[in-house]
């Protein structure tokens, strides 16, 4: 019996974490294929680490209000690149750089984000696909503004940033004069690895942001909401409001985390950056452990590791196998999509034996409330 | 909104707003020529010297400019200091001279000629706006063309 309830305790495991699990089997194969060596791989990842959790934690909020995986994350990355483009032609250098183009940033993505939660109200229990197809309507807007109003109505001075023709912004905008500047201050070497300690602090201010936010009212009324709307509705509680509130912080994190990943890479690839940032942070959150319904910031930190040893791993052993680096690239996005299919077809699949489960007692119960009759 | 809602919501777009104008100003970058050149102003001429050598703030030293030779530093802020190691002649002594300028907000690039400001001129004759032609590749870049793929995937 001991043994029985052991037995199903490992399988419950192992059907929760299929996903970790998976990506732990494949970077155990790949690291000793691709041949790296263990502070290379520990340095790339923690500068990965630094580049992309502060992304990746934008997500949590609106999983906390019941609004699944936010693929309009991609509206504040929008934003922290209007703001970072708007800097790079002021010509403020360094951390000002980039703390004013986080507070550029604010209003873009306070406007956008409101914008994506009254949509996303109007289309409850479908927010993923409705917020998956905004990025893409959104991007559009996004290559109207820098395309065409960006020097002719919206003053740009650079040529250096401006097209040749006049308006419109160059394919890649440098960031050379605060590429990682904020990794430099403080980092520390420790045997051989960088570590950007002044990144960490950011992304640890905000974890604890994130912890104690839960536990505030418009935090409860947040897990309220994303439990049952209903019944939140008859708790008194705004639900539409709370809704709206959760994207446009999810949005505006996702701005600053977008400023943060791109002085960390050091130049902004105007008409592209965005664009999968979404499909990427979503990925990574998933391979952590988390679900449409469920995240927690270990699964941003786990996924963030997993997801990019397999990363820079991937092209190395496919090249080691293959003799062609190419399957290496189309496997790590073949990966990316797959683990979001995945986790979509599992957690329908939770749903609908959860669902199927309840119907079944209630049909029990009815039964033996009618031989009682 | 009640009334104390309003008034915080106020002040932290205040405070927001007056963070970002303090970063405007600290955070102003600008790239400082500094030539070794000889000038000629009102009738005069002040000779390049036979070299200057740039000291950064640690001491260390940046670069060596002979006469008619140019040097180049970057700066954040609206304050630029810099120590000059000037040899008159060719074997004279190097004498140490600080050149400390108050930078207009409004120039990218300023061109300071150092004989000019070491004589202690009006800013008017050693102080210039350096403006640069772009280069041919940067004149030769365009927009995306029809069709490219503006969603292709970037590095994440």
């Amino acid at each position: 019996m001991k043994n029985d309830n052991f037995g199903k305790k490992v399988v419950g495991l192992i059907r929760d974490n299929t996903v970790p699990l998976m990506f732990i089997l494949i970077c155990a194969v790949c690291i000793p294929i691709s041949g790296f060596s263990l502070p290379y791989l520990i340095n790339e990842i923690v500068t990965r680490m630094g580049r992309n959790i502060f992304l990746i934690l934008a997500l949590l909020i609106p999983i906390m209000s019941g609004m699944g995986l936010n693929f309009g994350m991609t509206l504040g990355a929008m934003a922290g690149e209007i703001a970072l483009i708007f800097v790079s032609d002021w010509q403020i250098w360094g951390i000002p750089g980039v703390v004013l183009a986080m507070i550029l940033s604010i209003p873009i993505s306070v406007l956008l984000g409101a914008f994506c939660g009254k949509i996303l109200n109007m289309a409850k229990g479908r927010e993923m696909i409705t917020s998956y197809i905004l990025s893409f309507f959104m991007n559009g807007i996004y290559q109207l503004l820098v395309l065409y109003i960006m020097g002719s109505l919206i003053p740009i001075k650079h040529f250096s940033i401006k097209l040749p023709r006049g308006y419109g912004i160059r394919n890649t905008v440098s960031l050379l004069n605060m590429r990682q500047c904020l990794d430099n201050l403080l980092a520390v070497r420790v045997g051989g690895v960088k570590i950007p300690v002044l990144t960490f602090i950011i992304i640890g201010v905000l974890c604890l942001f994130i912890v104690w936010f839960r536990r505030t009212k418009l935090g409860q009324d947040m897990r309220a909401v994303g439990q049952d709307m209903g019944v939140a509705r008859d708790a008194g509680i705004n639900v539409e409001r709370t809704r709206i509130i959760s994207i446009v912080m999810s949005t505006v994190l996702a701005g600053f985390g977008m400023i943060i990943y791109l002085q960390n890479m050091g130049n902004i690839a105007t008409y592209s950056s965005h664009s999968q940032i979404g499909m990427f942070c979503i990925a990574a959150l998933l391979v952590g452990g988390a679900s449409v319904d469920r995240a927690s910031i270990g699964n941003v930190f786990l996924g963030v590791v997993l997801f990019h040893t397999m990363f820079i791993v991937a092209p190395k052993a496919g090249a080691v196998i293959t003799g062609d680096s190419m399957i290496g690239e189309y496997f790590r996005v073949f990966v990316s999509y797959a683990v979001i299919t995945l986790a979509l077809i599992m957690y329908e699949t939770k749903k609908r034996k959860h669902k199927s489960l309840v119907g079944q007692q209630l049909q029990q119960a009815q039964k033996e409330a009618d031989a009682h009759e | 909104m009640n009334k104390r809602a309003l008034l915080f919501r106020l002040g932290a777009v205040l405070v927001l707003i007056a963070i970002a104008a303090c970063m405007m100003v600290i955070g102003r970058g600008h790239t400082i020529y500094l030539d070794n050149k000889t000038l000629e102003y009102e009738g005069t001429e002040y000779k390049a010297c036979y070299r200057a050598t740039l000291y950064g703030p640690d001491g260390e030293k940046i670069s060596r400019l002979n006469a008619r030779e140019r040097g180049m530093s970057t700066n954040i802020g609206q304050s630029f200091s810099m120590t000059v190691g000037i040899i008159e002649q060719k074997d004279a002594d190097e004498v140490m001279q600080t050149i400390a300028l108050k930078l207009p907000y409004n120039m990218d690039g300023i061109i300071v000629n150092i004989p000019g400001y070491l004589a202690g001129l009006p800013q008017d004759a050693w102080m210039s706006e350096f403006v640069a032609t772009p280069s041919e590749a940067e004149l030769q870049e365009e927009a995306p063309a029809d069709g490219e793929d503006v969603l292709a995937g970037a590095e994440f």
